[in-house]
């Protein structure tokens, strides 16, 4: 279990993250959602260990990720927006990098590579951002570990990669993992992540799963329109609205709406949800 | 349990990996400097034949300076060998990998200070001993010319020493040299680790800064010095005195760029 205890962080004189608090529990994908700038990768990177707190503390499994003790890296794999284009083929690079993860599996790693279409005899540093994110997906996955911290692991795959990409995440990984998945790109993931954790400037939101929010706010695909809604979509098919769920009727959270909703009333969306993390 | 600081069997795994991903990185630069003894020949030759109409291999003073200067750049490379630490996708992805910020200064240090040497030297060595070889205008290897000038250096130090009843020997400069090595070598490593751009350039500029100090510190201290300096007897002492400080200077400083390598390794961020 990984838990953020008061975390800030700054760059310089700007704050980015201001007193996080979080719990991340293995067998969730978790969706980390927030604008551009609200530090995303910069939480991600401090989960992981490649940036340190300047307050406050993460906790992995009883270890501190800046620590970087080698048994920790072994059990997590961070797969960051650009990857690095490595100078050998995709199977040379399995081979060689893969002996360094306790836990990485081969066979699995050629097997994603093969239901992600990507020819293990190309070049790393000659593939396209596609191929090569893909590549790098595949080696992570084959590496068995325990947590997870991907930022924006569908940006740059064609249509067909992201489903696999989906497929992939839920079959590959294992029950015990955390996986922590920051991204834009929510159509592309809302099948799978479960909870949402969503970043405003500095701080967190909401920290949900998708049973919590469908049972506190209700989304509305009718046609007829309700005053009072915390969002308001029009859509090709009518409307999708948000709004508190005072009837306790189930719905399909739509993240986009949720978003949407959270960003535009803070206050409200703060009230309805208690922090999973009591300070 | 493994230790988190140092586990002989993960440390040979990285060792092998750092290896390998050396050679992949750096074959092409390694291979330029490793044969420019080789490059200097077929240039020589190609010039001789063209305008001079003769088939004759370079000189020995030519080659021996290409020998310096190709030692001299590999220094200079070692600022690049890990300068993609500093990448952020490189650095990131090299900082993940399951081995400790000991393992990983370990291996580096061993691949600077003596794979790449080694492998410059031996390379440089066995085509100059294939030229020597194949072609008879080549002249005898470089080798042949270094032992016959420390043999020379030797005979001219008894020399000194029967005359000046002194003691001086060859065997008093292997230690300078190998903390030399070390010294210039760390210094380069830590300054490819440091900057993020213009390594070589930075680490050049850095090396005119502490020159220009030094010399200036060493004049001040030299000049004070010499005024007590007598005879010949006394002139001895100080040059021994001087060769043992500036080693041991030269010792201490090592140490802390090999311990500011380390620092650097274990407080990177990306």
């Amino acid at each position: 279990m990984i838990t953020v205890k008061n975390l800030s962080f700054s760059y310089g004189s700007k704050r980015v993250l201001n007193d996080i608090n979080l719990e991340l529990k293995g067998g969730n994908i978790y969706g980390l959602l927030g604008e551009n700038g609200v530090g995303k990768t910069t939480l991600l990177t401090l989960l992981c260990g490649l940036k340190k707190p300047k307050t406050g503390s993460i906790d992995t499994d009883g270890r501190n990720p800046f620590d970087r003790q080698p048994s920790l890296l072994s059990e997590q794999f961070y797969l960051p927006d650009e990857v690095a284009p490595m100078r050998s083929t995709a199977i040379r690079f399995g081979q060689e990098h893969g002996k360094l993860w306790p836990a990485f599996d081969f066979e699995k790693y050629l097997t994603i590579l093969k239901e992600f279409e990507v020819d293990p005899d190309q070049l790393m540093d000659s593939m396209s951002a596609g191929q090569l994110k893909k590549s790098w997906i595949s080696f992570a996955l084959a590496c068995n570990a325990r947590h997870y911290f991907m930022d924006e692991p569908t940006n740059g795959l064609d249509i067909p990669s992201k489903s696999q990409f989906r497929k992939a995440i839920t079959k590959y990984t294992s029950e015990e993992s955390a996986v922590v998945i920051s991204t834009h790109q929510v159509r592309d993931l809302e099948e799978i992540i479960d909870p949402i954790i969503i970043l405003d400037k500095e701080a967190v939101l909401l920290n949900a799963s998708l049973k919590t929010i469908s049972d506190k706010l209700y989304f509305d695909y009718g046609t007829a329109l309700r005053p009072g809604s915390l969002y308001l979509e029009q859509t090709p098919s009518g409307a999708i609205q948000v709004y508190p769920n005072t009837s306790g009727e189930e719905s399909k959270v739509n993240l986009e709406a949720l978003f949407n909703a959270v960003h535009s009333h803070k206050d409200v969306i703060k009230a309805l949800f208690q922090q999973p993390y009591e300070k | 349990m493994k230790s988190e600081v140092f586990s002989g069997q993960r440390f040979w795994t990285y060792f092998k990996y750092d290896l390998t991903q050396m050679w992949r990185n750096h074959m092409k630069a390694a291979i330029v400097i490793g044969l420019a003894g080789l490059i200097f020949y077929i240039v020589g030759v190609a010039f001789n034949a063209t305008f001079n109409h003769v088939w004759q291999a370079p000189g020995f003073k030519g080659r021996f300076i290409v020998f310096i200067l190709s030692a001299v750049v590999l220094q200079l490379y070692q600022a690049r060998t890990y300068g993609y630490l500093t990448d952020r996708r490189k650095g990131a992805a090299w900082l993940m990998i399951p081995a400790s910020a000991f393992e990983k200064w370990l291996s580096m240090t061993i691949i600077t200070l003596i794979v790449i040497p080694v492998a410059f030297l031996g390379t440089y060595a066995a085509v100059d001993g294939i030229l020597s070889l194949a072609d008879p205008t080549y002249g005898k290897v470089l080798l042949t010319f270094a032992s016959q000038g420390l043999k020379e250096m030797n005979e001219a130090l008894q020399e000194a020493n029967t005359e000046y009843n002194t003691t001086w020997n060859l065997k008093l400069f292997v230690l300078p040299l190998l903390v030399s090595h070390c010294f210039n070598y760390l210094y380069f490593l830590l300054c490819g680790i440091t900057f993020k751009r213009h390594k070589i350039l930075w680490a050049i500029l850095l090396v005119f800064g502490f020159s220009i100090v030094w010399s200036t510190l060493a004049t001040f201290l030299g000049i004070n010095y010499s005024i007590e300096i007598n005879d010949l007897v006394e002139a001895e002492v100080f040059a021994r005195q001087s060769l043992k400080w500036t080693t041991a200077v030269c010792a201490v400083v090592s140490l802390v760029l090999a311990y500011g390598i380390y620092y650097r390794i274990k407080t990177l961020k990306h």
